[in-house]
């Protein structure tokens, strides 16, 4: 195991250190907080405007005043009584209900009519450029499927099939799943790429400064540097996304499993940084560098996301606490891959050779 | 600025930038494109794993009819009833027949999975019914979603609270005109007027009544074609949802399709202004620059050689995207102030990083912003007139079969702030393209003093660069209103009119400060409060801008009134109102200008000072307003 001995020695964490003091220093690590910060609260804005839209029980919209008119239309009007958020307001006919709704009397108008084939044509009008509309359409959806629940039941005697009843309503949100498949990953990975980005422009500097040369005169070897930088790097990252989880749990949304997705993290982020390292010394500046950095990540991470180890699913099963035994593997793969990668690339790659180009 | 002497900064640009790349390089850039590509089209296609897959464990035994639905939906995975690993459990007592009871506990996520559970027993259902022979009996309800403009609701929001909001409010019939501008607009790009009922789509007839008159918006994507809007009968497209079909079909509005537009736009946007913020920094290293600066060219000539390649390779971009989701011309004019705004961010803060590290930093922030500016306003496309701050509304709009034509007024008010702003950024950083700012290793407050002083000469400039800053106050406050707008009123607009009070006492005295600083005008009190009042005045006229906003009708919404009436645009405007805010800027600055003399200690004093006062002012005119 004499590869892991370089973690321990000193010249590589006095070089990771003066890294993390120049991040401080130049303030930079707080503008990387700053911007996760405000993604993070974005999306929590997004989470609870949607919510507030999209579900009658949150909202303060109250009572979506329904017309309901046109032929028999007692099981629809029975079907709107029972959808909860809609009120139903009764009209003889489709031209005194339309003439309401335009009116802005109601909030919403249904139109019964006799259609082809026996079927009943119902047109539903909602408001147009009004913050309701979204919430309006997905009550009276709720309504219309009553509806066709109960006609299809008249029908029956047609019908080969039959229908399964569905369950109860939930007192859910449906955004409540999306903390974790969106939210959740994305506070986890977007360390990991930011941190694979200050790598990059941390050595490309260096090298185009020519302070790397200079370097080489202190008592320290040129790979030191590099992995010193990229021990810098890899201690960072996961720090900001365990950070985060804790205050997601402070914030009411329970994270599960949080060594296994440190670990998740920790992987991911030192194949990101070991793919930058190598970018920035292979290519002949920054701008390549960082222009092929961002288009192989962002290639890389959809290319893992759709397969079935997928470190999106695996961050989202393990914060949830419905791990699978694929979520594990894809942690303990990150793992392996990492030290993998830190071991080849210290082996296999003559570092002083192609720096000192 | 010499447009030879331009062309041929911009030409060596191309062939330096050409020269730094190898073939390894170009090959992995090629690699890497491709691996994008590849999984993007997986992604879209519907391959491989999604983010929800077994989210919730769902205890059903296998000869429950339930199973199926369970086993087929994504989100859910079926587990034995006694396993205690699920989240949910579905208890069948007699698998025979089509009931069974669930046991949910009461924790969120249990919900959150009968949620799921039911909406998999949903899809089932319809699944089910689509093998039957008889289909009329299988859907025997058809809908047909319309959405119609009401004829008085304006465009206030209702929040649920007092109703009284557009009632003291005398205007209110000369302004809904221009607030639903569904009705009687010049058509900008290739808007479709309204689209009607296809006639071989089952609808109800017989309503006849008033039909005609009724702006009315059926918004199904009958032409076809493109990303957004293709699909046979019946088909929604991404921004109006299904309209036609049984219940199950009918789609909400989906909020998200702006944000799948911001990406398209600004994702390949964003590499090649990295690349940009790259080769001006670059020149920052080690006097890089140096050769260019002593040439016989002015900082301008430089600035604009050197921005054009990238200028047009935005442009480039901005066309291929609009065409790979079949936009108009509209689409291209809305979105590329929105490539001026990031290009002339981007060179800003080249200018003011130290290093590439920080230009990182720099980059994905200008980046977050400019996406979040764009994309939270879209959401409400079709639903508020804030939606109109992002020119991602005008796209949306463009792209939608039969969508809300766009007049010229809502084109200058959804772009309008962009053009400036990216005019201004790019002076800002002019200013400082010299020697003393670009190879030291000033710290950034210092150089934005430093830019902000190089746009100032005599007295009156700074009253136009007072005036030139506007469109900065009047985005951060666009954006303040498009985040409070979803909370409540009463709790909104204190917080409002404070960020306002801030934003603009900042923008009033900060350049006087930096003035002062450089010693470019003499620091005297007499001095301090002959340039506020300057500052001041040119503030107001300024503002005055923003009666593009009435143009709109934002003044309708109250939170739009609240952030505009100070200004002395709000309804009952008279002689004595359009006067008093002109005293306020004039006093407030002149009060922060004081402090701007001597430290930057004293100057916040001041600043807090002329802050408290605006703040002060702005509350009791809006009281007295909306009361």
């Amino acid at each position: 195991m004499s590869d892991f001995q370089f973690l321990r020695r000193g010249t590589r964490r006095v070089v990771a250190g003066r890294e993390i003091r120049s991040l401080l220093s130049e303030k930079t690590i707080v503008l990387a907080i700053v911007i996760q910060l405000f993604v993070a609260g974005f999306s929590s804005f997004l989470v609870v405007g949607l919510v507030s839209l999209y579900s009658p029980d949150d909202s303060q919209a109250g009572l979506v005043d329904t017309a309901v008119a046109g032929d028999d239309t007692d099981d629809l009007t029975r079907a709107v009584q029972q959808t909860p958020g809609l009120g139903v307001q009764q009209y003889t006919s489709r031209e005194a209900a339309r003439g309401a709704f335009e009116r802005n009397e109601v909030d919403a108008a249904l139109l019964a009519a006799g259609g082809d084939e026996g079927r009943i044509a119902v047109t539903v009008l909602v408001p147009d450029s009004n913050i309701q509309t979204t919430l309006v359409v997905t009550q009276v959806r709720t309504a219309l499927r009553t509806y066709e629940q109960t006609e299809r039941a008249q029908r029956s005697d047609q019908l080969t099939r039959a229908t399964l009843d569905p369950p109860p309503r939930s007192a859910s949100n449906n955004y409540f799943g999306f903390t974790y498949t969106v939210l959740v990953p994305l506070l986890l990975f977007l360390p990991v790429f930011i941190g694979g980005s200050i790598t990059v422009d941390s050595l490309t500097e260096e090298i185009d400064r020519g302070t790397l040369e200079l370097l080489r005169v202190a008592p320290v070897t040129l790979t030191e540097i590099v992995e010193g930088k990229l021990l810098a790097a890899a201690a960072i990252t996961p720090i900001q996304a365990v950070a985060w989880m804790t205050l997601l749990e402070f914030n009411g949304t329970p994270i599960a499993n949080l060594p296994w997705l440190t670990l998740l993290v920790a992987g991911a982020t030192v194949v990101v940084i070991v793919l930058g390292v190598t970018l920035a010394i292979a290519t002949p500046d920054r701008r390549v560098a960082q222009t092929l950095y961002s288009l192989l990540t962002l290639g890389l991470f959809g290319m893992t996301a759709l397969s079935p180890l997928s470190p999106i699913n695996a961050a989202a099963r393990l914060a949830i606490d419905t791990p699978s035994p694929a979520s594990y593997v894809t942690s303990v793969a990150a793992a392996v891959v990492a030290v993998v990668l830190l071991v080849g690339v210290r082996q296999v790659v003559p570092w002083e050779r192609v720096l000192g180009e | 600025m010499n447009l030879r002497k331009l062309l041929r900064v911009a030409r060596w640009e191309i062939s330096n930038t050409a020269g730094t790349l190898d073939r390894r390089s170009v090959l992995l850039g090629v690699a890497a494109l491709a691996l994008v590509g590849s999984t993007a089209v997986a992604g879209v296609t519907g391959v491989g794993t999604t983010p929800n897959d077994g989210l919730y464990r769902v205890g059903v035994t296998e000869s429950s009819p339930f199973h199926t639905p369970v086993d087929r939906a994504t989100e859910l995975e079926p587990v034995s009833p006694s396993d205690d690993r699920a989240t949910l459990r579905v208890v069948d007592t007699d698998p025979t027949d089509r009931s069974a009871r669930v046991v949910p506990p009461q924790t969120q996520k249990a919900q959150a999975a009968l949620s799921a559970f039911g909406d998999a027993v949903r899809r089932h259902n319809t699944q089910l019914m689509n093998r039957e022979e008889n289909q009329s009996a299988a859907f025997p309800v058809r809908v047909t979603v319309q959405y119609v403009v009401q004829s008085d609701t304006g465009v206030s929001v209702d929040t649920g609270g007092d109703g009284d909001d557009d009632s003291n409010n005398p205007s209110d019939g000369a302004t809904t005109d221009a607030a639903t501008p569904a009705d009687d607009t010049v058509s900008v790009g290739t808007a479709t007027p309204a689209v009607t009922q296809s006639s071989d789509r089952t609808t109800v007839d017989g309503q006849t009544g008033g039909d005609d008159q009724t702006p009315r918006r059926t918004a199904t994507a009958a032409e076809g074609g493109g990303l957004f809007g293709d699909g046979d009968d019946g088909a929604g497209s991404l921004f109006t949802g299904q309209t036609t079909g049984s219940p199950a079909e009918i789609a909400p509005p989906f909020p998200f399709g702006s944000l799948i537009l911001a990406f398209l736009f600004l994702v390949p946007m964003n590499f090649i202004v990295q690349a940009y913020g790259s080769t001006i920094l670059n020149e920052r290293i080690d006097r890089r620059g140096e050769l260019l600066l002593v040439a016989p060219l002015s900082a301008l000539d430089i600035v604009a050689g050197k921005t054009l390649p990238y200028l047009t390779a935005l442009g480039v971009t901005t066309v291929g995207v609009t065409l790979a989701v079949d936009g108009g011309v509209l689409s291209v004019l809305a979105v590329f102030p929105v490539a001026l705004v990031y290009l002339g961010a981007t060179f800003l803060g080249a200018m003011f990083a130290r290093s590439f590290k920080e230009l990182t930093f720099v980059t994905v922030t200008i980046t977050v912003f400019v996406t979040t500016y764009v994309f939270v306003p879209a959401i409400f496309t079709t639903i508020i007139p804030v939606a109109l701050i992002s020119p991602l509304t005008l796209v949306v709009r463009d792209l939608q079969t039969g969508g809300v034509a766009t007049t010229l007024g809502e084109y200058l008010f959804s772009t309008g702030p962009f053009y400036v702003a990216s005019g201004m950024l790019f002076l800002l950083g002019a200013g400082i393209y010299r020697e003393e700012d670009m190879f030291t290793q000033r710290r950034v407050p210092a150089k934005l003093l430093d830019a902000l002083d190089a746009q100032l000469s005599g007295r009156l400039s700074v009253l136009l660069l007072s005036a030139a800053l506007i469109p900065f106050v009047f985005v951060a406050e666009l954006l303040g209103i498009a985040v409070l707008v979803t909370f409540p009123e009463e709790l909104t607009i204190p917080v409002l009119l404070l960020q306002v009070a801030v934003v603009e006492e900042v923008v009033k005295s900060l350049p006087l400060y930096a003035a002062f600083q450089r010693d470019r005008f003499e620091r005297s009190y007499a001095a301090a409060v002959v340039l506020g009042v300057l500052s001041g005045v040119g503030f107001f006229l300024g503002e005055k801008a923003t009666a593009i906003a009435q143009v709109v009708g934002l003044d309708n919404l109250p939170l739009g009134e609240a952030a505009l009436a100070p200004a002395g645009l709000g309804p009952g405007t008279t002689l004595g109102l359009l006067a008093a805010p002109l005293v306020l800027h004039v006093t407030a600055s002149a009060v922060a200008a004081i402090g701007a003399t001597r430290t930057w200690r004293q100057y916040l004093l001041t600043l807090g000072l002329a802050i408290g006062l605006h703040f002060a002012y702005d509350m009791s005119v809006v009281v007295v307003l909306l009361e």
